[in-house]
C-alpha cells in the first residue's frame, strides 16, 4: 500500500517510524564502526624513511605474540630488580636520544598500542672507539649487545610473579597517563591474557634453562623454532643450536648462496621470512608489505660501513696477497665456494648448530607458511656450515658461527692457543686484533657475559686456515680484512 | 479485487522463482564444497608413487587443515620429536607432504596415504646426515599403525574440539568465512566422530595382538576391515616387501606366503587395505604405477665392496642359495613349506582359503574383480634384488642383519630395536642395537607371538671366513 493510501494520521506515523529508523541505523553503524577500528583493524605506526622504518617499524609481531604498550613500559619499574641495570637498556637494547622505544621495538594499534619486536632488534649494533667514546649505531650490524635470551627471560619471569596482577599494573600506568573506565577494562583484561600468554612461553621455552646462556648478540636460532612453531617435545632433543646474529647488508650478491651458518636455505623470501617468525610473527600475521620494503632496502641499498681508522696500507697489501691465495677461494663475492657448504669433517668447527637442524626440523619446516604461495619450500639438513662473504668483517666479531672466537687474530692462531674464557658484549673495537674488546669482565659496573668455550656448543676449534702462516703475515691479513 | 489477485499469483511466481534460485545456489555450493574433483597431473610417475592419489582421501582421508595442526596440537601422543617424522614419514626437502601422503581436493582438501609410504626405503650413512630415500623398497621406518593409533588417540582427546583446533589452524591460516565454517561446524566434528568410529569397526582387532612396529604390517586391513571377515584371532605380522623389478616376478607368487599369484591383484588389493573402496580406488593411477615398477631397478649397494671377497661368496652362493634364491634357480619364486623352511608360521595361519575365497568374491560387479587369491602353506622364494636394504630378515623381520641370518638361531638376537635406518655396513642391515637405535627404533621381542626368528638355517653352519664371503657377495644383488 502506498502513501496516498493512508490517512494523514497514519502518513505522520509512517515519517516518525522512517526518522526513527534512520537514527537507529546511523547509531549502530557508527557503533559498527567503533567495533572495528577498536577491534578489528590493525594499526602500525608508518615511517616513510626506510632507515626509521628499519629500526621501529612494525613487520606484524605484534597481533599475536606482542605486548600491550603499558604493560610493557611498566615492567622495569615494577620488576627493576630482574634487570641488570635501569630499564631495557641494561638488556643491551639501543636507545636513539629522545626516543621512547629502543631499536628493534616497534608499535602497533589493535585494541590497545602493542609492541613486537622487528628486523633490527638483531641486526642493529653498535660500535665505539674507546671507553670514552659515544656508540656509533651501525644498521645491519649483528646486535653485539643485546641480550635476546635475558629479554625472554624478564618478560616471563614478570609474568610469573605473583605481583604482576591487573590492580598493580593498572596502578602502574595511572602513574603514566589517566585510563577511563573503558581503558581500565581493557588495560584489566589485556594484563590477564598477557600473563598467560608469557605463561604459556616461559614454558615452552623451560628447556632452554638447561643449556648454556646465549650472551649478547647471540640466539639459538631453531631450537626455539622447535618448541614454538611445532610442539616438539624438547626434552627429546639435547641439541644446542647457539649462534651468532648475523649482519643483513649487501644481501644482493647473496641472491642464491647457502644461507643461514648451515646453509640450510637458498632463498633469500625463505629466510627473512623464517626470521620473521623468530621474532614472533605468525603465518596470518606477517606485515608483507613492511617486511619486502625492508628486503628491497638490504637488499640493494643497505652497505656496510668502510673501516673508520687508518689501515696501514703496505702491510694491507700483503695481506691481500695472502687472502687471495688462501682465502677468497671460500669467502669472496667471487670465489668458486663462496655461499657453498663445506663439510664438517673439512672445517670441523663446533658441531652443536648443525646437528640442532635436525632432518625432522627439515622435514616441518616444509609446512610453514602451507595454503599461502610462500609456503616454505628450500629448507633442507646439510652436513656442513656455509662459507660467508666478510663484508663489514670488522664489525661482526666475535668470530665462527658461535662467536667463539673473539677477534680475528685469535682465529688465525690454533685452536689450542685462542682464548679458552672471554667477555662478550662490550662494543669497543679492538683495533689491533680485529674485533671487540673481549678481556674486559665488567665496564663501569656493568658486567659483561663470560663466554667459556668448553660448554656444549661453545666449541671454538677448526677453521684452520691461516693457522701455519708466519707472525708477520698474520698480520698482514688482519690489517686487509679490516678493509673488507 | 482483479488487481490483488494479479499481484498475489506474481508475487507467489516470484517467490517459488526465488526459491528454486536459493535451492540451485546452495546445491552448486555442497557440490563446490564437499564433491568437486580437482585431477592432478603429475610430472613423472615418480611423483605420482610418492605423493599421487590411490583413491583413499574420500573414504579415509583427513580434511588438510586438521591434518596439519593434529601434530602441534597432540606431540604428547607421538613417540618424539618431528610431528610425523617421529611416525616414520620419509619427507622430501621442499615437498609439502611426506612420500606415502597425497593431498586431494574433493570439495575440500584432503590427505590420503598412497603405496609409497610402506614402499619408500629411508637409509643414512652417518648418523647426523639427511636420510636419503630409496623408492619401492621395504619402508625401514614407516609405523603404518602408530600413525592410525596416533590419529585415535586425538579423537579421544577432548581438546579435538572445534574452538581448540580453530585456534590452532588460525594461527597458520587464514581460512576464508565459508570455511571456517565448514571446519568449525562439519569437518572437525564429522573427522572425529569417524576416527572414533573407525577404531571400533575397522581396526577393534589391533588391540590384542603384537604391535606390527615399524615396516611391518599383516592381513587384518584386509580380511577385518575390507572384507569384514570375523575375527579369528590370529596373528600375522610381516615385513613390507620390496616392490622394484616385478617384470622379474611374473609366474612367482606374490606376497611373502603367496596368496596371490597376479601382480595386478597385489596392487590394487594393497590399495583397499589402505584404504580405497570399490568405488574409491583410482585403478588407472594404480595401472601407471604397475607399470613403473616392471622395470624400476634395485638399487645398488652405495657403500665399498671387496670385489674378490665377493667373487668367493658368489660360489658358495650358487652352491648353495641359488637354487631358491636366483634368476634361473628351479625353486626361485615358488612356496616352500613352512614346515621345510621351518619359520614362524603364524603367517601361514593367517590368511586361510575362506579369506582368499572372500576376496576372490568381493568386487565381483567390477571389471577388476579379484580371482587369483588362495591360502598357502608356506613363504616364497622371493628375488633378492636390493636385498641390502631390506633389513631385518626373513618374512617378519625377525632377524636384523645378514651376519645374524647366517647365525645358528641360537646365536641370533632375541630382542633387538628396528625403524633406526642408519646402515650398519658391518653386519648388513640396519643399526638395531646401542642407544640411539633404542631411542630411535621400536623394540622387537622374538619371543612374542608371530616374531619368531627360528628357521631358514642354510648357511648357518659354514666357516666364518665363508660367512664373510658369502655376506659380501649378497651386497652386490
Amino acid at each position: 500500500m502506498t502513501d496516498n493510501d493512508l490517512t494523514p494520521v497514519e502518513q505522520t506515523d509512517r515519517q516518525h517510524d522512517r526518522r526513527l529508523i534512520l537514527i537507529i541505523g546511523f547509531l549502530l553503524s557508527l557503533a559498527a564502526l567503533y567495533f572495528v577500528k577498536t577491534f578489528l583493524l590493525s594499526e602500525p605506526v608508518v615511517y616513510n624513511d626506510i632507515t626509521q622504518h628499519f629500526k621501529y617499524g612494525s613487520i606484524g609481531s605484534e597481533p599475536v605474540n606482542g605486548i600491550p604498550y603499558w604493560i610493557w613500559k611498566v615492567l622495569p619499574e615494577m620488576f627493576p630488580e630482574k634487570l641488570p641495570g635501569s630499564g631495557y637498556a641494561s638488556l643491551g637494547f639501543i636507545y636513539e636520544p629522545g626516543k621512547d622505544l629502543p631499536i628493534g621495538i616497534s608499535k602497533r594499534r589493535l585494541t590497545v598500542d602493542r609492541v613486537g619486536l622487528n628486523c633490527a632488534v638483531c641486526h642493529t649494533g653498535t660500535v665505539r672507539e674507546s671507553a670514552s667514546s659515544p656508540p656509533r649505531i651501525v644498521l645491519g650490524m649483528p646486535a653485539n649487545t643485546v641480550q635476546l635470551q635475558n629479554y625472554v627471560r624478564f618478560l616471563t619471569d614478570c609474568a610469573a610473579d605473583g605481583r604482576f596482577t591487573a590492580d598493580n599494573v593498572v596502578r602502574q600506568i595511572e602513574t603514566h597517563i589517566h585510563l577511563n573506565f573503558i581503558d581500565r577494562l581493557i588495560y584489566r583484561q589485556a594484563v590477564w591474557l598477557t600473563r598467560e600468554g608469557l605463561l604459556q612461553r616461559k614454558q615452552l621455552l623451560a628447556f632452554m634453562d638447561t643449556r648454556p646462556d646465549w650472551g649478547p648478540g647471540r640466539v639459538d636460532t631453531f631450537n626455539p623454532y622447535k618448541a614454538t612453531q611445532f610442539n616438539f617435545p624438547m626434552q627429546d632433543d639435547p641439541t644446542v643450536g647457539t649462534t651468532d646474529l648475523p649482519s643483513i647488508w649487501n644481501q644482493k650478491p647473496r641472491d642464491g648462496m647457502h644461507l643461514h651458518w648451515d646453509g640450510d636455505n637458498t632463498s633469500l623470501a625463505e629466510r627473512d621470512k623464517s626470521a620473521a617468525l623468530g621474532a614472533g610473527v605468525t603465518p596470518v600475521s606477517i606485515d608483507l608489505r613492511s617486511i619486502t620494503r625492508i628486503e628491497d632496502w638490504i637488499r640493494n641499498v643497505l652497505q656496510p660501513p668502510a673501516y673508520p681508522y687508518p689501515v696501514n696500507a703496505a702491510l694491507a697489501a700483503k695481506g691481500a696477497v695472502i687472502y687471495k691465495e688462501q682465502c677468497s677461494h671460500c669467502h669472496a663475492f667471487e670465489g668458486t665456494d663462496v655461499g657453498q657448504v663445506t663439510a664438517l669433517s673439512e672445517i670441523n668447527t663446533d658441531p652443536s648448530r648443525l646437528n640442532s637442524f635436525t632432518y625432522e626440523l627439515a622435514a616441518n619446516m616444509n609446512t610453514l607458511f602451507a595454503g599461502y604461495p610462500y609456503r616454505f619450500s628450500h629448507f633442507q639438513k646439510t652436513t656442513g656450515y656455509a662459507n660467508v662473504p666478510l663484508d663489514g668483517v670488522w664489525l661482526r666479531g666475535p668470530y665462527l658461527h658461535n662467536g667463539s672466537v673473539p677477534s680475528l687474530r685469535d682465529l688465525l692462531d690454533p685452536p689450542e692457543s685462542r682464548p679458552k674464557v672471554f667477555y662478550r658484549g662490550c662494543n669497543i673495537l679492538d683495533r689491533e686484533k680485529g674485533g671487540f674488546v673481549s678481556d674486559m669482565p665488567e665496564e663501569n659496573g656493568n658486567k659483561y657475559f663470560r663466554y667459556d668455550t668448553t660448554l656444549p656448543g661453545n666449541g671454538n676449534g677448526g677453521h684452520l686456515y691461516g693457522t701455519r702462516l708466519a707472525p708477520a703475515d698474520k698480520e698482514a691479513l688482519v690489517e686487509y680484512l679490516k678493509t673488507l | 479485487m482483479s488487481s490483488s489477485q494479479t499481484s498475489g499469483g506474481k508475487s507467489k511466481r516470484r517467490f517459488v522463482a526465488g526459491l528454486l534460485v536459493i535451492v540451485g545456489v546452495l546445491a552448486f555450493g555442497v557440490w563446490y564444497k564437499f564433491f568437486r574433483v580437482v585431477t592432478v597431473k603429475y610430472d613423472s610417475v615418480e611423483e605420482e608413487f610418492k605423493y599421487g592419489s590411490i583413491g583413499t582421501e574420500s573414504p579415509t582421508g583427513l580434511p588438510y587443515w586438521i591434518w596439519i595442526v593434529l601434530p602441534r596440537m597432540f606431540p604428547d601422543k607421538l613417540p618424539g620429536p618431528g610431528g610425523y617424522v617421529a611416525l616414520g614419514a620419509s619427507w622430501e626437502a621442499g615437498h609439502e607432504l611426506p612420500i606415502g601422503f597425497s593431498k586431494m581436493t574433493i570439495g575440500f582438501e584432503r590427505v590420503g596415504m598412497n603405496c609409497a609410504g610402506c614402499h619408500t626405503t629411508s637409509v643414512r650413512t652417518n648418523p647426523n646426515d639427511p636420510p636419503k630415500f630409496y623408492l619401492g623398497g621395504p619402508t625401514s621406518r614407516f609405523r603404518a599403525q602408530d600413525y592410525a593409533r596416533f590419529l585415535f588417540a586425538c579423537a579421544h582427546d577432548p581438546r579435538f574440539n572445534s574452538d581448540d583446533m580453530m585456534n590452532a589452524i588460525g594461527y597458520s591460516y587464514k581460512l576464508s568465512w565459508i570455511d571456517s565454517l565448514l571446519y568449525r561446524y562439519i569437518l572437525i566434528p564429522q573427522t572425529r566422530r569417524a576416527l572414533l568410529k573407525s577404531e571400533k569397526v575397522d581396526y577393534y582387532w589391533m588391540p590384542e595382538r603384537p604391535d606390527w612396529g615399524p615396516g611391518r604390517t599383516d592381513m587384518n586391513p584386509f580380511q577385518r576391515q575390507v572384507l569384514k571377515l570375523p575375527d579369528d584371532h590370529t596373528i600375522g605380522s610381516t615385513d613390507m616387501m620390496p616392490i622394484w623389478k616385478e617384470r622379474t616376478h611374473e609366474g612367482m607368487f606374490h606376497h611373502s606366503d603367496g596368496l596371490n599369484t597376479t601382480l595386478v591383484e597385489s596392487v590394487r588389493s594393497a590399495a583397499l587395505a589402505a584404504g580405497a573402496t570399490k568405488d574409491s580406488i583410482n585403478i588407472a593411477g594404480l595401472d601407471r604405477i604397475q607399470a613403473w615398477l616392471l622395470d624400476l631397478p634395485s638399487p645398488k649397494y652405495p657403500y665399498a665392496i671387496n670385489a674378490e671377497s665377493a667373487a668367493r661368496g658368489q660360489h658358495i652362493f650358487e652352491a648353495q642359495c641359488a637354487s631358491c634364491h636366483a634368476p634361473g634357480g628351479a625353486r626361485l619364486g615358488n612356496v616352500i613349506p613352512v614346515t621345510e623352511v621351518g619359520t614362524d608360521r603364524h603367517r601361514v595361519d593367517h590368511w586361510p582359503q575362506s579369506s582368499a575365497d572372500a576376496f576372490n568374491h568381493y568386487a565381483q560387479n567390477y571389471p577388476w574383480a579379484f580371482h587369483h587369491f588362495r591360502s598357502s602353506n608356506g613363504y616364497v622364494t622371493y628375488p633378492l634384488d636390493g636385498l641390502w636394504l631390506r633389513g631385518p630378515y626373513l618374512h617378519n623381520g625377525s632377524v636384523p642383519s645378514l651376519a645374524d641370518l647366517l647365525k645358528p638361531v641360537a646365536d641370533r638376537p632375541t630382542i633387538f630395536y628396528r625403524g633406526y635406518d642408519l646402515f650398519d655396513q658391518q653386519n648388513v642391515g640396519f643399526v638395531s642395537a646401542g642407544p640411539a637405535a633404542q631411542q630411535e627404533g621400536f623394540r622387537y621381542d622374538t619371543s612374542v607371538p608371530g616374531n619368531g626368528n627360528q628357521g631358514h638355517v642354510y648357511g648357518t653352519d659354514l666357516a666364518p671366513e665363508s660367512k664373510r664371503d658369502l655376506l659380501e657377495y649378497l651386497k652386490t644383488l
